[in-house]
């Protein structure tokens, strides 16, 4: 296409009558350097429900305008929804050549509808994503929800070997608590100490890999993180134990039964995959050091976090450690690290 | 009469406009309808005796490719700045605003709304994000747009701050 060509003149003509027709155009000058109407023209009636006499301040008819007149700079406000719903571009500008200043109104009400239907579309899908991301979040935690969300959330379905840490937490003495409380109080002392078990493994990158009863398994390390895995699951382990003495000391306030929590942990290498069918898949992590995490755990002793040599080598700081000889089933004779809150 | 502009920000879906009109029409409605430009909407209020004339400019929210006009602030004497409390997102987009809003007309007087306080269950903004709010020095408002919570309290705040400023 030739661009150098001018706009012929019927062609220009064409397309202002088409546009003048499209956004019945209002126009009202303004006595320089105040709001008072001094002559106007267009459609003003279809955007005014009152008359707008020649002398008057626009304001009292507009009240949408006050605090923005006199136009001391050119501006526009675009799709104002106007009483009678149509939506309206209003403009204001000062002309430098004549020093006079005017209103301009366009009817917008057609583009905007469309735009509407889109603009409602894209928000109610933005909506929704929130909704699944967060509802994934508290399964998974925020950051598989969000690689999941953004479709960087892959694994090898044949399995992927990768050095991860496992926790093991479990609650210590809710079976004869069950027994002995009725099923609600049960139900709801369950969910507060989950709460405190599942919080900080989420918040330090870990996964939940299941819950089983009164306890629960995580793997750390399967997702990139800035620090190590084992990192990672300690951390995650001393805060489950500081979030389970403050709430026995609210439990015990309450005059209500106190529990505590025993935690394994252990890091080596591990498969990652998904295991089941078409119809229902888990994640899971299978390894020689997730049995020890698992038998570290039921040896530990309420507010106790048992640590395998792996993990504690892995640690960046690790505290003073209490080193304790252990016989775990399955296992036989080992050492492991001792920390008690 | 005092009258006062009033803009309604915030991203989009956190309320804006269920809370304008609980305010003014003590409605709610259930079913999300994605606001286009901007609407007014008036309300007199009482304070201290004096009749104060609201002009509450509901804008649109704020997304990414789609920023809110300063133009629409033009004269305002006040913000109500609403953060959905089940969508963290939201409260960083809220700062977004204020900061466009302070860098190119200035600072004006705001409060924080943090809507959808009867979604307990949901709700995603912790103490430390309540706290880093609180230190603005701004006031921080708990909404529900739905139960009508704190609605007409943190109109009635803004408007009374405004009109004693």
């Amino acid at each position: 296409m030739n661009t150098q060509h001018p706009i012929p003149d019927i062609i220009s003509q064409h397309l202002a009558a088409y546009h003048i027709q499209t956004l019945a155009p209002a126009w009202i000058e303004l006595t320089p350097q105040t709001d008072q109407i001094q002559s106007l023209g267009g459609a003003w009636q279809s955007y005014f429900t009152t008359n707008l006499e020649l002398g008057s301040s626009i304001t009292s008819a507009c009240e949408y305008l006050q605090g923005m007149l006199p136009i001391q700079e050119s501006f526009e406000l675009p799709q104002v929804q106007m009483r009678n719903d149509k939506y309206t571009d209003i403009l204001a500008f000062h002309d430098a050549q004549t020093q006079t200043d005017w209103l301009l109104f366009c009817d917008v009400t057609m583009s905007t509808l469309q735009l509407q239907e889109y603009q409602q579309a894209a928000n109610e899908l933005n909506l929704l994503k929130d909704q699944l991301n967060q509802t994934l979040g508290r399964f998974v935690g925020e950051e598989v929800a969000q690689r999941a969300s953004n479709g960087t959330l892959q694994f090898n379905i044949a399995g992927e070997r990768k050095v991860i840490t496992t926790l093991f937490v479990d609650i210590r003495g809710f079976t004869p608590f069950n027994e002995s409380h009725d099923a609600q109080d049960v139900m709801h002392a369950l969910n507060q100490y989950m709460d405190c078990m599942l919080k900080p493994i989420l918040e330090e990158a870990g996964m939940v890999d299941k819950i089983i009863g009164d306890g629960v398994m995580a793997v750390f390390g399967v997702l990139a993180s800035d620090n190590n895995s084992a990192d990672n699951a300690f951390v995650a382990a001393k805060s489950i134990q500081a979030k389970v003495k403050a709430l026995n000391k609210q439990r015990g306030n309450e005059g209500q039964d106190q529990l505590g929590v025993g935690i394994g942990i252990a890091t080596g290498d591990a498969v990652l995959g998904i295991l089941g069918s078409h119809e229902r898949r888990a994640f899971t992590a299978i390894g020689r050091h997730v049995n020890l995490a698992a038998r570290l755990e039921s040896n530990a002793r309420i507010g106790e976090i048992l640590l395998d040599e792996a993990s504690v080598t892995a640690l960046d700081n690790p505290p003073s450690f209490a080193l304790v000889s252990l016989t775990l089933k399955g296992i036989g004779k080992t050492h492991a690290y001792s920390l008690t809150s | 009469m005092i009258q006062k502009k009033i803009c309604i920000l915030g991203a989009a879906g956190v309320g804006k406009t269920s809370l304008t009109a609980q305010f003014v029409f003590s409605k709610f409605s259930e079913k999300y309808l994605s606001s286009m430009g901007v609407k007014i909407d008036r309300k007199t209020v009482d304070v201290d005796g004096k009749q104060v004339n609201l002009m509450l400019w509901d804008i649109h929210g704020e997304e990414k490719y789609k920023k809110i006009p300063t133009s629409y602030l033009r004269g305002a004497s006040g913000i109500m700045m609403v953060i959905d409390g089940t969508r963290p997102a939201t409260l960083e987009m809220a700062q977004e605003i204020l900061q466009r809003v302070e860098t190119e007309l200035g600072t004006i007087p705001h409060i924080y709304l943090l809507n959808k306080s009867d979604l307990t269950d949901a709700w995603s903004i912790n103490d430390d994000d309540m706290q880093m709010l609180k230190n603005t020095g701004n006031p921080v408002f708990l909404t529900s747009a739905k139960t009508g919570d704190n609605v007409e309290a943190s109109f009635l705040h803004l408007a009374t701050a405004l009109v004693t400023a």
